[in-house]
């Protein structure tokens, strides 16, 4: 207990303390113990934990911005654009600008409320969503007066933006005119909240040509960010990318997509951005890519198979190289409906019409007579068809209990192996087929490639044809095999189900007496040559083979290629054409086909093409739909290549 | 009162008219700015009447001779440009005639008002000119400025006897361009110039088959799709392009006229239809 003493110099009663208690060290003792545990704790958040903590604030108080890059084009095999990009003109709204106007637009609305002694005054953030409105309206106002339009301000969008993307732009107004776009420019200050703000739009210049093999995009709200861009820790804001759905946009989308660009914004607590930003890099386009289509020959096949009326497919391939020319499936759609976005009437529209399939790829059709070409090949050489084979037709023919009929159930007499091709008569070819036999017919089908995809880069290839046997007939159906089978195989119909990609690496591997052909839709002018083990057919078998086919685009199935609109002088053409039938609920639809290639003594282009008939029990020949697309093609392909020496003229007869 | 405080008394002084200027209403703060403004253009109106009475004096000092040739070149001058202004007329009138005919809506029409400047504005590294014409004139805020060069700005500020001129070299001023003989729109912003050097431009958003360099260069002209400049006026040569790196557009440089550096007398295009100006920095609503 202290004792009060009296204070000499003032007299006072003071209250003093007995210095050097020993038990006072205790507490110094405490109280530099909990000092040091300060100062240590100190010297660690501060000195040691640095790193960390300037991380933290980093993370806390810087924004990532990511601005996609536009996407690279696409061009034909000379050059031309056949997918580009448009730019995208639109007026943004920096929020982050207006913070002082949304503080005083809250105080002017919420003055007047109470000047008005309104007992309705909504709460604060209502006022403050009031406020924001209001704002933005009136700048939304004063373009209107520049522009002379009507737009009104989307309040939900508004709302949502300002919740999630406050530091990112706010699009006021989108896609606009050239006419538009101009007033703004000259009349928006420069320093103004609004600004112009210009994007890519994935544009065809060609609309819906080669839809199907091209692709489309579609929007992509989380785009691949570049690894170099700096900031991966940062809370990070994308703007909205696109990225390739279907085609050749969707297979070559990683060397399309550009290279991401951005920016960093310190942020205040309120999420607005503070100018200027910290880092800043621009976007830069993704790469180019040639593509080996050639735009003449695809307008070429496209207008004409237009003309036709009826869904189909057209390929045509550059036969040394594999290299697609052609690649067209109708009915198509046009590419630009697709950006900005796919409207749900589109998308309806295309589903009506069956648009969506790549027919070219996608569709499987039995081939029907041009797969008379192959059981040629599989008879010659396993030796039971020869160069100067013949069979009498007599327009019918017995297989088992069954009766097959020739073309038109007509009564040819003598035919000879080129006549049988020439003529397309499916009596030779049961009978040869027979006696060559499915396992020799399968076999060289899959020697051919013909039982699985080409490999092409589209995606969604089709993977389920196949070319049928007795062994798969058992595993599948559980049923035996019959001579009627192995004669269906032989002209085509049956379960034989191909693309029309199929067939035409088919042809074109004929054409270089060769076995296999990988397409490709990507232009190399150096790319050399293709090789694939031999037909190995007989020269004699061959050269048979290629005057019934030279005659099939004459004088036979596909003579209409020697009318004034399809021929071409010196040309000397291969072809075989073909009439597939399918049974549909509907009833029996056929199918048009017709393969071939020219010229005969250097092949260079080989086409397929298959056009489905729409009428059930309507004859939809393939000389008649399918031979004119490739006339067409044929012919565009000869203006571009050039003149050809016409066949010497007969000798005289004595 | 102690020396010390009688010594700090002007800073005192000075510290209390800023505090005071800091708390006054804004309102208050624009007036005294424009008051000031207005008080203060005699002085430059007279300093710039000044100079013309001097080179009116230093024309004196030059012999007879010299007047004489002088006075026979501005004769042949003046020959040419009135064949000019038939020829203009001639067109014109063949102009209006096709704007008729296909049935294409007319340019706002003008009104001109000739200007000198008085001085270059310093406050605004010397982007800004002042010319002797304000609202006495019928000058409007917005209106197209042009010189013998082509285009020289655009009125921001008007006063009652002055305006102010933003210039096409300052990077506050944007407007939309064509290249001579194309129709598309470019957007062209003047460059960071600094003064006393031949001026320079930015071009944006300028299609990828457009070409131009400082050895084949392309003039760049008003598009009238802007609004507020007529279209024809030239606003320079366009000596760059190079791509951008988003691959949509090409970006450039403009070379501007250098008489614009040393430009003594414009000529203000006032609107006849007030209504086609639009005052620069009135974004805010």
């Amino acid at each position: 207990m202290p004792v009060p003493r009296t204070n000499e110099r003032s007299g006072t009663l003071i209250e003093s303390h007995r210095g050097y208690d020993p038990r006072l060290w205790v507490f110094y003792g405490f109280v530099i113990l909990l000092l040091g545990a300060l100062a240590s704790g100190l010297f660690y958040q501060q000195l040691l934990r640095t790193g960390i903590h300037l991380e933290r604030e980093t993370v806390q108080s810087q924004r990532r911005v990511v601005i996609p890059g536009p996407r690279g084009n696409l061009y034909d095999r000379d050059g031309r654009l056949l997918v580009g990009n448009r730019a995208r003109f639109a007026v943004t709204l920096h929020l982050d600008e207006l913070r002082t106007e949304f503080r005083h637009e809250f105080l002017r609305i919420r003055r007047n409320y109470r000047e008005a002694d309104d007992q309705n005054i909504p709460s604060a953030p209502e006022l403050e969503r009031i406020a924001r409105i209001s704002v933005v309206e009136g700048y939304l106002g004063r373009i209107n007066r520049i522009l002379g339009t009507q737009f009104q301000v989307n309040t939900e969008t508004l709302e949502r933006h300002y919740r999630q993307q406050r530091i990112l732009p706010y699009l006021l107004l989108d896609d606009l005119q050239p006419a538009h776009y101009a007033r703004l420019l000259e009349q928006l200050p420069v320093t103004s909240p609004l600004q112009l703000y210009t994007s890519s739009l994935r544009d065809y210049p060609h609309t819906s040509l080669a839809a199907h093999t091209l692709g489309y995009v579609a929007a992509d709200d989380d785009v691949e960010v570049d690894e170099t861009l700096p900031g991966s820790e940062l809370r990070t804001f994308k703007m909205r990318g696109t990225v390739g759905r279907q085609g050749l946009e969707a297979a070559l989308d990683p060397r399309l997509q550009g290279q991401s660009g951005g920016a960093i914004y310190r942020v205040n607590p309120a999420g607005y951005r503070l100018l200027p930003p910290l880092e800043q890099r621009r976007p830069v386009q993704g790469a180019d890519v040639v593509t080996s289509l050639d735009l003449d020959l695809q307008l070429a096949a496209e207008r004409t198979m237009t003309e036709m009326g009826l869904a189909g497919a057209a390929v045509a391939l550059d036969v040394a190289t594999g290299e697609v020319l052609v690649l067209a499936s109708k009915p198509d759609y046009d590419l630009n409906s697709f950006t900005p976005r796919l409207t749900t009437a589109v998308n309806a529209d295309i589903q009506a019409r069956g648009a969506w399939m790549n027919r070219a790829t996608q569709g499987l059709y039995p081939p029907g007579s041009t797969f008379k070409v192959l059981t040629s090949i599989a008879g010659l050489r396993s030796g039971h068809l020869h160069p100067d084979s013949s069979v009498e037709c007599t327009g019918t023919y017995p297989v088992g209990g069954r009766v097959f009929v020739c073309n038109n159930h007509r009564d040819r007499g003598t035919i000879t192996f080129p006549m049988a091709l020439e003529k397309s008569c499916n009596t030779f070819f049961y009978d040869f087929g027979l006696k060559t036999g499915i396992d020799s017919l399968a076999a060289e089908a899959r020697r051919f490639g013909l039982d699985r995809p080409t490999g092409i880069e589209l995606p969604y290839e089709a993977t389920r044809m196949f070319v049928p046997d007795p062994a798969w007939k058992l595993a599948r159906r559980n049923e035996s095999w019959f001579s009627g089978d192995t004669a269906n195989v032989s002209i085509g119909q049956g379960d034989l189900a191909l693309t029309p990609l199929q067939m035409a690496c088919f042809i074109a591997s004929f054409a270089r007496n060769e076995t296999l052909t990988h397409p490709t839709l990507l232009h190399d002018p150096d790319r050399p040559r293709q090789h694939s083990p031999a037909t190995d057919l007989p020269l004699a078998g061959r050269a048979a083979m290629l005057a019934g086919m030279e005659a099939v685009t004459t004088t036979g199935t596909g003579r209409i290629l020697q009318t004034d609109r399809f021929r071409v002088p010196g040309l000397r053409i291969a072809g075989k054409t073909g009439t597939a039938q399918k049974r549909t609920p509907a009833g029996t639809l056929n199918f048009a086909w017709f393969i071939g290639f020219a010229p005969i003594e250097n092949p260079r282009i080989a086409i397929a093409i298959m056009m489905e008939g729409d009428t059930p029990g309507e004859d939809t020949g393939g000389g008649r739909y399918a031979a004119p697309v490739a006339g067409a093609i044929f012919k565009a392909w000869a203006a571009k290549t050039g003149r050809f020496t016409p066949p010497p003229p007969a000798a005289p007869s004595p | 009162m102690p020396r010390r405080f009688d010594q700090a008394r002007p800073f005192f002084t000075l510290g209390l008219v800023l505090l005071v200027w800091l708390i006054l209403p804004g309102v208050l703060k624009r007036f005294a700015r424009l008051s000031f403004y207005e008080l203060k253009a005699p002085v430059d109106l007279a300093a710039s009447y000044v100079g013309d009475l001097q080179d009116f004096w230093s024309q004196k000092t030059r012999t007879n001779n010299e007047l004489i040739v002088a006075a026979r070149d501005l004769a042949a001058v003046n020959a040419s440009y009135e064949f000019r202004m038939r020829d203009d007329a001639r067109l014109r009138t063949e102009i209006s005639r096709l704007e008729e005919l296909l049935r294409l809506p007319s340019y706002g029409e003008f009104r001109s008002e000739p200007a000198r400047v008085v001085r270059r504005d310093f406050n605004a590294w010397w982007q800004r000119i002042i010319v002797r014409k304000g609202s006495n004139h019928g000058i409007l805020v917005g209106s197209p400025v042009v010189y013998s060069g082509g285009l020289a700005g655009r009125v921001v500020e008007v006063h009652a006897t002055t305006s102010v001129v933003e210039l096409i070299s300052s990077p506050g001023l944007r407007l939309a361009a064509v290249f001579d003989g194309d129709d598309r729109p470019v957007s062209f912003q003047g460059g960071v110039n600094p003064p006393l050097r031949p001026a320079q431009g930015v071009l944006e958003f300028v299609p990828l088959d457009l070409f131009a360099t400082s050895a084949a260069p392309r003039s760049l002209v008003t598009s009238g799709l802007g609004g507020i400049f007529p279209p024809g006026l030239i606003v320079g040569q366009v000596v760059q392009l190079e791509p951008s790196t988003d691959g949509l557009f090409k970006t450039g440089r403009v070379l501007i006229d250098e008489r614009l550096g040393r430009i003594t007398e414009v000529t203000v295009l006032v609107p006849i239809d007030p209504s086609v100006v639009n005052a620069p920095g009135e974004a805010a609503p």
